[in-house]
């Protein structure tokens, strides 16, 4: 029977005293000893509940669900979570208040923070600047021994001579950032993760599944191992089929014992309103007879393994971007017919001297009178724009996913402080934060709505003030102008909050919708069969996100320990 | 800790610590640091290994220090800023222990000061949750009283470093090492007498966990590694969750005090 705690005195002080009374001193200064002694009491902590960091952190603004994410994490689920918030809500926030609190009771000293490469700078600087945890990227191999607070990618972590260095190491806190990459337990950083010697562990994802069983099954697996039993048994209890489940009460009960997920619509935020405008673009007659051209494409073997949907994007972008590829083709081109079926085409690019859209984006920019992110699909749009703007005085830097970690900050830093425009490619990769900005133009729209919420959510995030503005622009009676008032319209796409659609069309197992939409008008004859083939794809949509509401799955309300 | 408590305990610190105090007004603080302080708190080893090799006699920085996040000069000292747990941190390694005479002024004759061992700890409770407590006890070398409270006691006193004329020591009757112990034992009672739930609780959540692992891993007994596995497993929750009381000691000494100094209770 359990009779009560050891105890154990640190007697190493006990040496030094003897050792001064025999040597008669050095001795303390009264008001120094007296110093020490209030200050062990103001940072001696007399409750185990509660939190005590938010006192450390007067400067941070927290919102009232990351405080009760944190007590929940630490009181409820004994330090081991997986933190789910969607998109936005502060799941890094939590995390490193969660970290601080340990830290300042002294449960955790060795931490170690496993975050993708592209994050690793940003994680520095937020533990650092808001938290005040000297946290160090990992540079050198001895950081992993000497420093208490490393952040490293999983990716330099799982590699020799690091790897070693890490499974030696008692880390009181491992924290993974984007764990849902970790899905997959035959991966080498799943096999990594797992062997990490850990006190308490934070899992953080964006979209946790619950179709996705097996995903499930292993990222909590992870978190604390045989706490959803041996594979097995597990999916015997609740896999249904292929990949239905069943016994969803009760899963949804175990599953809420280790994972808080915030949702938008449960915190009491204020967030800032999306004004959505879609601006229709008539062609001029020199671009209308370009686009139509592509037309006489469409029973050759020319564009065959070559979408000519695509050929038709990139006309309704710039006649820059459908010459790129129409270049690709002629210098492919065996045969005399190719080089006379296209010839028109080319002819026709040349006889384009407006661009339209670029004309009105040109307008819309002198109208707004501030900061604009305008996002392209294409290169040469790009760095059309560029050029075109210059023309008319409007300062702008280009910004591409393909950038190095610091060439995206530099630009970022040149957009804030000395251009009007930034034109983006795409949106830029994880954690850049372009908040000081509020107009966004969607110059040419992605057909995979999902990147149109990448797009959005660089400025419509936690700790924008401001309203933000959204223009999405549309040729008239082009392909664009169905995939604007067929699909994103219907499904509000631009009404939606952000991680909202992602879950959507990850329960749909829809998740190349780009792919689906493309087949959608590629095999429709006539404008009549499009529209009832779209109506069908939004309604599906639609369908599931009332459900989704109705549902209210996975919320983190669930019943406490 | 309130912001105006944090001013007078960077003042007190600074003050006790030998700096001049170059600007001193509610919510701001300003002093030029002594050498050892400058050590201590700024952080440029490189800059005094450089200087004591030339012999040279070295410039000390001045700290601006505001406490009233309005103040437009000076680095922002709040509850959680780095510099005030450095400030704390540093007291504690400069002051371990301390060995102070009462200031009497005896009437007639000589008087005799007696010997108390002063020791204060601090008591946490750790399992996957924690909490402590501060104590402070002090015990009589001569006849072995033991009082609870004892800092705060000897801080209503006035206390000097040398001896006061006209007193005398009385020797101890009890070696210092073992009025430690005797003390060990008095924080060893209290302990014991305290409710200890939360222990038990630990004990429960770890119970749970473990039961859960270990029939995890009889599933997959006879597996590749699986017991090695299963031992860090263990491990890590035994890491997680065991209850267990630490005591560590904050810092102490010898006070030798007049007769009449410490009530006893």
């Amino acid at each position: 029977m359990f009779q009560h705690p050891e105890i154990r005195f640190d007697r190493s002080w006990y040496d030094s005293f003897i050792k001064r009374i025999e040597q008669d001193g050095p001795w303390a200064d009264w008001q120094l000893f007296q110093l020490a002694y209030t200050s062990e009491q103001q940072l001696a902590i007399p409750e185990f509940q509660g939190l005590v960091a938010p006192q450390h952190l007067p400067e941070l603004k927290l919102l009232p669900h990351q405080t009760d994410t944190a007590e929940k994490v630490i009181e409820h689920m004994h330090g081991k979570a997986i933190l789910a918030d969607e998109v936005g809500l502060g799941k890094t926030i939590e995390a490193g208040l969660i970290m601080k609190e340990y830290m300042i009771r002294g449960l955790a000293k060795k931490i170690l923070i496993l975050v993708p490469a592209s994050l690793v700078l940003q994680w520095a600087k937020e533990l650092n600047e808001k938290f005040y945890i000297p946290a160090v990227p990992q540079r050198k191999a001895y950081v992993w021994e000497q420093c208490d607070v490393v952040i490293s990618s999983i990716d330099t972590a799982k590699r020799q001579p690091h790897a070693d260095i890490i499974l030696q190491q008692n880390y009181d806190l491992v924290i993974i950032d984007e764990a849902h990459k970790l899905k997959n337990h035959r991966t080498k950083n799943y096999q990594f993760a797992k062997k990490i010697k850990k006190k308490f562990c934070l899992l953080l994802t964006a979209t946790p599944v619950q179709n996705r069983l097996s995903e499930l099954y292993y990222l909590v697996t992870l978190l604390k191992p045989g706490y959803l039993g041996d594979a097995d048994s597990f999916f015997q209890d609740y896999r249904s089929g292929k990949n239905k489940v069943k016994n969803e009460e009760k899963l949804r009960e175990l599953i809420n014992r280790v994972m808080v997920r915030n949702r938008r619509s449960d915190t009491e935020m204020d967030w800032p309103k999306r004004h959505v405008e879609s601006i229709d673009i008539p062609l001029t007659p020199e671009e209308r007879r370009l686009y139509d051209s592509l037309l006489t494409l469409k029973d050759t073997d020319i564009v065959q393994g070559f979408s000519l949907i695509t050929l038709q994007r990139e006309a309704c972008s710039s006649r820059e971007a459908l010459y790129m590829t129409i270049k690709k083709l002629l210098a492919s081109a065996n045969s005399q017919f190719i080089q006379e079926t296209l010839q028109p085409i080319v002819d026709n690019i040349q006889a384009v001297e407006v661009n339209s859209k670029a004309q009105k984006a040109l307008e819309l920019i002198q109208a707004i009178d501030d900061k604009v992110i305008i996002f392209t699909e294409y290169r040469a749009t790009q760095l059309y724009l560029q050029w075109f703007l210059q023309q008319h005085g409007i300062s702008s830097v280009p910004f591409r996913g393909g950038f190095k970690r610091s060439k995206k900050d530099w630009m970022r830093t040149l957009f804030q402080n000395n251009a009007q425009v930034l034109i983006a490619t795409e949106a830029g990769g994880e954690g850049i934060n372009l908040q000081f900005c509020h107009h966004v133009i969607n110059y040419d729209l992605p057909w995979n709505p999902m990147r149109i919420e990448q797009r959005i959510g660089r400025i419509h995030r936690l700790g924008q003030e401001h309203d933000v503005h959204i223009y999405n622009f549309a040729t008239k009676n082009t392909i664009e102008e169905h995939i604007l008032h067929l699909l994103y319209e219907k499904i509000h796409l631009f009404e939606h909050v952000i991680g909202e659609l992602d879950e959507i069309l990850t329960r749909l197992e829809l998740k190349n919708i780009d792919q689906e939409i493309a087949e959608i008008f590629e095999s429709s004859d006539s404008e009549g069969e499009l529209r009832i083939k779209m109506d069908n794809l939004t309604s599906v949509l639609n369908a599931e996100r009332l459900e989704q509401e109705g549902e209210d799955a996975w919320r983190g309300t669930g019943s406490d320990t | 800790m309130e912001q105006a408590a944090i001013h007078d305990y960077l003042y007190h610190y600074f003050k006790a610590g030998g700096c001049d105090i170059l600007e001193n007004r509610p919510g701001f603080l300003k002093i030029k640091l002594t050498v050892e302080l400058d050590k201590l708190l700024m952080n440029r080893p490189f800059y005094w290994h450089y200087i004591e090799k030339l012999g040279q006699q070295g410039d000390t920085q001045v700290l601006a220090l505001k406490t009233n996040s309005e103040e437009e000069e000076g680095e922002f000292i709040h509850f959680g800023s780095p510099r005030l747990h450095q400030i704390f941190q540093s007291a504690k390694t400069l002051s371990p222990s301390i060995r102070l005479y009462e200031a009497l002024t005896p009437k007639s004759g000589q008087t005799p000061l007696y010997p108390w061992l002063g020791l204060n700890v601090k008591v946490s409770y750790c399992s996957d949750w924690k909490r402590d407590y501060i104590l402070s006890l002090g015990i009589n070398l001569v006849n072995g009283a033991i009082v609870k409270a004892f800092q705060e006691s000897v801080a209503a006193l006035s206390l000097t470093p040398k001896i006061p004329d006209f007193c005398y020591t009385l020797s101890p009757m009890i070696k210092p090492i073992n009025g430690l112990y005797r003390l060990e034992r008095v924080v060893e009672g209290l302990i014991l007498d305290d409710k200890h739930d939360w222990a038990t609780d630990a004990m429960e959540r770890w119970e749970a966990d473990l039961q859960l692992l270990t029939q995890f891993y009889e599933d997959y007994e006879g597996e590749e590694d699986i017991t090695a596995v299963f031992e860090q497993e263990k491990q890590a929750l035994k890491e997680q969750y065991e209850p267990y009381v630490k005591v560590s000691i904050i810092n102490g000494g010898l006070f030798y005090l007049g007769p009449d100094a410490i009530v006893l209770h």
